[in-house]
């Protein structure tokens, strides 16, 4: 009887190849001599062919936006500043008292000017973003225009990737980037020795014109400044004078652009 | 590791809705799953194993949300959308054969179910679904064999029927 031959483990780990070779050739062989079992192992089978080509179709869906890595991620860290700056400014409250602490306070754990914000957003997306190897950008180079026409609609105003090539970046693409304060613009850009650049766009309306600002969060460093309404930043892991001039090239851009 | 984790996200999604048998608890669950796994990434020193540490996180939140809303009724089977969409055109005897093996497997016990699942579609190796379900491997062995042949109660017929033997 087939039960003395098989065990009902060794049937299984055969169909799901579990099996080293010579004991998979032992079943084989056996299956041959014994169709009632053979016709077992045939159910099995196909129960997982229908299992796996009925469900086949959910996996090969594009992943929906809520479950976007990159997405979740950049939340995270949006989620993570605001709660570190809460926790600073009760600090201060706790540790300086009196005008003299109140003054502090304005320096160092007062609201962030439009500036910082801005540019905090653009260095936190640059990090997510300017990491990832298999896929940094939303829309790739060869679909400038597209990537264009999208951000000018987001943004309401007409914005398109400024031109790096003369300062050594090439241009990769972009995308849209999410921040508190709506819709941004990112376009990314890289070297030749691999390092990247983002340039990062975002309205603000009613905020003041700013000269260009270096501003740090973490080790990173960007050039932050604001244009009738409009925030701007470039952040490259580069020193400080040449992300100066890597900024003043992208200013020079977007006021011909405009 | 971010790749490595955006790469199963498919399979993760495909194992939750074959679990719970709807679409928005099942990206609920995998929601829940990547954040959890999000939490503890500072905690993984190595890659390898990425796809059962994701499946194991997923399969724990699965078991405590289970517990919690033991009481309600049982989900219904996948849209019908979702029965015939497996790219080829299925023959008649292939879609009935998919519905019966649906029902069948809504009927198993939920440790036999995940056992085949993760087995039969998610190709995960018999140590790597003890690994997930944290169960000796001689259990999940037993658990595939006690479930497949339930299924095959069930489904009575395989879609090709294999030769048959005149008794």
């Amino acid at each position: 009887m087939s039960e003395h031959l098989i065990s009902e483990a060794d049937l299984h780990a055969y169909i799901d190849g579990e099996l080293p070779p010579d004991r998979a050739a032992d079943i084989a062989r056996i299956l041959q001599e014994h169709p009632e079992i053979a016709e077992r192992a045939a159910v099995y089978d196909a129960q997982r062919d229908a299992l796996r080509a009925g469900l086949a179709s959910i996996a090969a869906e594009p992943v929906p936006p809520r479950l976007d890595l990159q997405a979740m991620i950049a939340a995270r860290l949006a989620e993570r500043r605001v709660r570190w700056r809460a926790a600073a400014a009760v600090l201060l409250a706790f540790l300086v008292g009196g005008a003299g602490g109140w003054a502090l306070h304005d320096r160092l754990g007062g609201p962030p000017s439009d500036l910082t914000l801005l540019a905090e957003e653009a260095i936190a997306n640059h990090v997510v973003y300017s990491a990832d190897r298999r896929r940094p950008t939303e829309l790739g180079a060869e679909q400038r225009e597209d990537l264009a026409r999208w951000v000018s609609t987001r943004l309401k105003r007409p914005v398109a990737p400024p031109d790096m090539g003369s300062m050594g970046f090439h241009y990769m693409g972009g995308r849209l980037a999410a921040t508190p304060q709506g819709p941004a613009g990112l376009f990314m850009y890289q070297d030749a020795s691999g390092q990247r650049l983002t340039v990062f766009v975002l309205p603000m309306p009613g905020a003041p014109d700013t000269e260009k600002h270096l501003e740090k969060v973490e080790g990173n460093a960007g050039c932050a400044w604001i244009d009738k309404g409009v925030g701007y930043t470039v952040v490259a892991p580069v020193p400080p004078a040449e992300l100066h001039s890597l900024a003043e090239h992208v200013q020079q851009q977007f006021a011909s652009q405009t | 590791m971010l790749a490595r984790i955006e790469a199963c996200i498919p399979a993760l999604r495909r194992y939750a809705t074959a679990l719970l048998r709807n679409r928005d608890e099942a990206d609920d669950l995998v929601h829940d799953c990547l954040a959890r796994a999000l939490d503890k990434l500072h905690t993984r020193r190595e890659e390898a194993d990425v796809r059962a540490w994701l499946f194991a996180i997923m399969h724990n939140l699965f078991i405590s949300q289970a517990r919690r809303r033991r009481s309600r009724p049982a989900p219904e089977a996948l849209d019908d959308s979702h029965e015939n969409a497996t790219g080829l055109r299925p023959t008649q005897e292939d879609a009935l054969f998919w519905r019966d093996l649906q029902r069948g497997l809504a009927m198993l016990p939920e440790e036999q179910r995940s056992v085949i699942l993760l087995v039969s579609v998610e190709d995960l190796s018999y140590a790597e679904a003890a690994q997930v379900l944290g169960v000796p491997i001689g259990t999940i062995m037993s658990r595939l064999a006690r479930g497949r042949e339930k299924l095959r109660e069930h489904t009575g017929q395989p879609g090709r029927p294999p030769l048959r033997r005149v008794k």
